[in-house]
């Protein structure tokens, strides 16, 4: 087994909404979840808050905000146990976040060899 | 008269404490692991505080119960999230409650109805574990399952709160150290399993039922914890087994008969001098159904024959229509099969009532081994007594004074001994 990250972008802002629609889309994400983690695969996996900072260059200049376009912004990652690309990219198709049009980026957790 | 009533509120919060309690307990050892009891009790134990301090200034919620799963929940969500606990989760929620995705909704999820149960029942089967000893399992279900405080437990184990929560102490260790799980057991290991989670319970009503505590003789929430938990059993495919619903039909039967135990100045009344009006029809007849589902399976165990016993004295309009013979016979069969002395004097009874008292007497005297036992010696001396031999009477009666410490039990003795 390998490790995968997904990083989530677009789709419903939440879980900071308390709206019926939102909590019903919640639902399903934990569904998705659980699912992952009753097949030993869902490793780790947080949501992250929308507004931040972004250091950049050498002079680690600090600027508001990650980036101008809502449905860029990384909205939370997942880390998951599977065999391989494939496995990793099926496993991610069965996220809620295609049903409100959003997008996974699925990367490899490389090893470093000393 | 508002004195009784406070009693009466007192009570019932007590009872709607320990009994909440229990299950808050149930479903936060399952989320935080067995190993980590002391947190879930510690949250539940915050959790009733607050729940008194809050509710005391006459703000009582619309739904005292979903508040207190609330609450708890929410002391539950706050530790994991401060780390405090976090990497001591383990099993097959742990990745669920470390993310927080999933965190909130798991824990909903948890205090939901058919969650709550399936604590429970986990609780049941780990306290039960056979490498806790017998009366450590016993003392566990109280203290975790059932909500009764050491000093409450201490009480009904006629021991000190010491003992109690030393036996707590080491037994929680064990549970670490041999990483007991809140689990199950095997489809192997199940019925030697439940069939020590089925003798606690009857132990537990048992307790209930003939309390050893000087000054209460039935303490109704033991008995109504049994029955609630051996129902939680009945209602679950793997446990629901023939036995299981025997054992339930038993409680029912002498649980029917409380009302009518006790006289208003509370002592003692035997069974053939009870007002049979006053014993539960609604138990009875839920003793026989429990009974008729019992019978269906080959198998026979104890707690069949100790059912069907109770169950012709419950069904018995008045004590002269008691069909003793059948008793007898059941008896007699038990006898067979368990070989305790205590069923012996019982059968000897029976014999007395079926057969004529001399009989029962011979008999009675052939039990070597209980002579200092109370009950042996009030039995030998109602033998006496209805054979009309008076002076052997009292001399039981008088002997059977010197081995209780329960005054309703010494009032009773007493009274008997009067008409000698």
């Amino acid at each position: 087994m390998e490790k995968f990250m997904y990083l989530f972008r677009g789709g419903m802002d939440f879980p900071h909404s308390s709206s019926p629609a939102s909590q019903a889309h919640l639902q399903k994400w934990m569904e998705w979840m659980s699912r992952l983690s009753k097949d030993g695969l869902f490793v780790a996996g947080e949501p992250l808050s929308k507004a931040g900072k972004r250091v950049s260059g050498t002079h680690k200049v600090v600027t508001d905000g990650p980036f101008a376009e809502a449905k860029e912004v990384v909205g939370g990652y997942l880390i998951v146990n599977a065999h391989d690309m494939e496995h990793a990219v099926e496993i991610s198709k069965e996220c809620p976040i295609f049903e409100v049009d959003g997008h996974i980026e699925v990367r490899h957790i490389d090893t470093i060899s000393m | 008269m508002a004195e009784q009533s406070e009693n009466k509120v007192n009570k019932l919060v007590d009872h709607f404490f320990r009994h909440e309690s229990g299950k808050m307990v149930a479903v936060l050892t399952r989320v935080f692991g067995f190993a980590n009891i002391e947190q879930a009790e510690d949250i539940v134990q915050d959790t009733i505080i607050r729940a008194l301090e809050t509710w005391k200034y006459g703000k009582l919620p619309d739904n005292p119960q979903a508040w207190l799963y609330r609450t708890a929940k929410n002391k539950a969500i706050d530790l994991i999230r401060r780390e405090k606990i976090k990497h001591k989760i383990e099993g097959e929620l742990a990745p669920l409650l470390k993310s927080e995705y999933t965190l909130v909704p798991s824990m909903n999820e948890m205090f939901g109805e058919n969650e709550i149960k399936d604590s429970q029942l986990r609780m049941m089967f780990a306290c039960c574990h056979p490498t806790i000893a017998t009366e450590a399992q016993l003392t566990l279900v109280l203290k975790s399952l059932c909500g009764l405080s050491t000093k409450e437990i201490s009480h009904a184990f006629l021991t000190n709160e010491e003992t109690i929560q030393k036996r707590l102490y080491r037994t929680k260790e064990k549970i670490r150290e041999e990483h007991i799980p809140l689990d199950y057991p095997g489809a192997d290991s199940m019925p030697a399993r439940l069939d020590t989670v089925l003798k606690a319970l009857y132990l537990l009503f048992n307790e209930g039922y003939n309390s050893s505590h000087p000054e209460k003789l039935i303490r109704e929430d033991l008995c109504e914890e049994a029955m609630r938990l051996t129902i939680l059993l009945t209602e679950n495919p793997s446990t629901n087994l023939p036995h299981t619903n025997a054992l339930l039909a038993l409680m029912c039967f002498h649980a029917s008969r409380f009302n009518a135990r006790l006289d208003d100045k509370g002592f003692i009344v035997l069974l053939k001098d009870q007002d049979r009006t006053q014993w539960n029809l609604f138990l009875i007849e839920r003793g026989n159904q429990y009974l008729s589902i019992a019978a269906q399976g080959a198998a026979i165990h104890d707690y069949h024959i100790e059912a069907s016993i109770a169950s012709v004295h419950a069904n018995a309009k008045a004590y002269e229509d008691t069909n003793w013979h059948l008793i007898l016979e059941l008896y007699t069969n038990l006898f067979n099969r368990t070989q305790n002395p205590v069923v012996a004097i019982n059968k000897c009874i029976a014999l007395g009532e079926a057969e004529g008292y001399e009989k029962a007497i011979a008999e009675l005297n052939k039990i070597k081994t209980l002579t200092e036992h109370c009950y042996f010696n009030t039995s030998l001396g109602e033998m006496h007594l209805k054979a009309g031999n008076k002076i052997e009477a009292r001399k039981h009666f008088q002997k059977a004074l010197e081995l209780t410490s329960s005054h309703a039990e010494i009032e009773l003795i007493c009274k008997k001994m009067s008409s000698c």
